[in-house]
């Protein structure tokens, strides 16, 4: 079934989204089920033709309350970076870090990110290994990880009502960050969730992007975005499998935007911070 | 004026002209030939969205909130048919009023199908809905209990059911409009609580914008009357296991655009890469009998 502008059930042709070659920011599959979950999202990755996903993997020093898979992870520690050998043209991969824990999140920098695969850092935004990002814990490993020249992904949500978790992070305690390490390129998750009030946050730092993924489809959000930060401070997330393709490549596609900056969205400003293009 | 029953069944056997072309149109796939303005060559595709708004979000203003826009993005995406509301409905208290611009504004554009706002919290609603059925002809009413204050179990939501299955129309309740997480500080409304639904279900009814989980779910699919949209059902295969859990017949396609990014809903039901049967009820079928009753 396709409709009229050459548009298949709302999606761009695929030989459009091929050129606008896709990379996802933000793919969570469980550490619980990866094959499962991998399995789950394979259409949407195929009819959304995702060329790269990023995940990020749980590498044993306590970003988990599952005593047993941590030391699955201790014990195994090839287990860490197996879906990257299983999927090598597919997957990149980031690590969890514990910022309770920041010798052990120093170790596991080297480990993983200088002698390792790993790309970049993921900051969660809740669970035993998470901080509010303003934490003094935060610096010293902000530190290495721009000395390493990785890639930092912070939850962040502006939650009506106030944080959730001991955890949560908001858009505006990044933007306190990234000033604090203007060398440092960091990814706002979720634009913040409330988007309106994260653009906002992060506008006048120029090393923070935000990414897409998150919340509902909600209408005119990629074009404050642009407006605000311009379109290469934007890099798409699916939040696969949890949430959907419709959901998150939706808010791309169904932007009005010029194609320049539908690719910069959608896999070229991501490329240019892995150091990919 | 008070408003009976029996007025309410005097103003259905009414039924304005274009009730009759609307219908027929539906049940013949030839809604886009109605329409006076260049929906002509549509009917290669028949996506029936039971689930838009008009008029001005009163938070933002969306891409889409122009009546035109959204008839013509409808329309690319292949969606010849939608049900109506109006964002006005939510925080305004001159219903007649509003009621009034959406049926005027719906007539310029035949492809939508105008779904009136009634809030059975205000003195007179019976007039209202009596409004809706006798002057405008609709077919059915749209209601959003978190922000007019009601529970599911307010005896005047019981009588409103009552009321409006009489009069032959179906009533849409909004369980979300948006997240609770993103709503303004100074106005925020939790989700609607759809568990008295499970005792208080007469009539046609649909559920929109709901991310169904847990028990309540189940206990609803178990009622033959309940319907639901999709607008907001998430997960990559979220739409496949919703059609596991309530039958078929009762789901139907809704984008609850221009809130929410039409192509959104779209993607998500290809993405569940849905036999041709089931996608047939999903996109057409389901709503076209629930419209007609």
């Amino acid at each position: 079934m396709s409709d009229h502008d050459g548009t298949s059930f709302g999606l761009p042709p695929a030989e459009q989204l091929k050129s606008d070659r896709v990379w996802d920011s933000y793919f969570l599959p469980s550490y619980k089920d990866f094959e499962g979950d991998m399995k789950r999202s394979q259409r949407a990755i195929e009819i959304g033709n995702i060329e790269k996903l990023c995940y990020f993997a749980h590498v044993g020093i306590g970003t988990t309350t599952d005593a047993a898979f941590e030391k699955s992870r201790q014990e195994n520690p090839d287990s860490v970076s197996a879906p990257l050998k299983r999927w090598p043209d597919k997957l990149l991969g980031m690590i969890n870090l514990n910022t309770n824990d920041v010798s052990t999140s120093l170790d596991a920098l080297n480990r993983w990110i200088r002698d390792g695969q790993m790309l970049g850092v993921y900051f969660a935004g809740g669970g035993p290994g998470s901080l509010p990002c303003t934490h003094k814990n935060f610096d010293p490993l902000i530190e290495r990880i721009a000395e390493l020249k990785a890639v930092i992904m912070q939850h962040t949500w502006h939650v009506t009502g106030g944080k959730t978790s001991p955890g949560h992070s908001l858009p505006s305690e990044l933007a306190e960050v990234a000033a604090r390490f203007p060398k440092q390129q960091f990814i706002c998750a979720h634009a913040g969730g409330e988007w309106e009030k994260g653009i906002r946050a992060v506008r006048d730092s120029p090393n923070i992007l935000v990414e897409t993924s998150g919340f509902d489809a909600t209408a005119g959000f990629i074009e404050m975005a642009v407006r605000e930060l311009g379109p290469e401070r934007i890099v798409f997330g699916s939040h696969l499998p949890s949430r959907s393709l419709g959901t998150e490549l939706g808010k791309i596609v169904g932007a009005s935007l010029p194609d320049e900056s539908r690719k910069l969205i959608l896999g070229g400003n991501y490329r240019r911070l892995l150091r990919r293009e | 004026m008070k408003f009976c029953h029996e007025e309410i069944g005097q103003a259905t056997r009414g039924m304005m002209k274009r009730r009759t072309l609307i219908q027929s149109a539906i049940a013949t796939g030839t809604v886009a030939t109605l329409s006076p303005s260049a929906w002509a060559n549509e009917t290669e595709l028949d996506i029936i969205d039971t689930n838009v708004s008009l008029f001005r979000w009163p938070f933002r203003r969306l891409p889409l909130d122009e009546t035109e826009l959204l008839v013509t993005k409808l329309r690319s995406l292949g969606i010849t048919a939608a049900f109506a509301g109006s964002f006005e409905g939510i925080l305004q208290r001159d219903i007649s009023s509003l009621n009034n611009r959406l049926a005027s504004e719906c007539a310029d554009f035949t492809q939508l199908i105008p779904i009136g706002s009634i809030n059975p919290n205000l003195h007179g609603w019976e007039d209202d809905l009596k409004q809706c059925v006798g002057d405008h002809d609709m077919r059915g009413i749209r209601l959003h209990p978190n922000y007019h204050g009601y529970e599911l179990d307010n005896p005047r939501f019981v009588k409103l059911l009552n009321l409006v299955a009489d009069a032959k129309l179906f009533v849409q309740i909004a369980a979300v409009i948006e997240d609770v997480r993103t709503q303004p500080d100074q106005l925020r409304v939790a989700d609607v609580d759809l568990t008295p639904l499970i005792e208080n279900h007469v009539g046609r009814i649909q559920i929109l914008n709901w991310r169904p989980r847990g028990k309540l779910v189940e206990a609803l699919a178990g009622i033959p009357n309940i319907h639901f949209d999709v607008s907001r059902v998430d997960q990559t295969d979220g739409v496949a296991a919703l059609l596991k859990t309530i039958p078929e017949s009762r789901i139907m396609f809704g984008t609850h655009a221009p809130f929410l990014i039409p192509e959104a809903s779209l993607i998500r039901v290809h993405e569940s890469d849905l036999p041709a049967s089931s996608l047939s009820l999903l996109m057409n079928k389901n709503a076209k009998n629930f419209l007609t009753g």
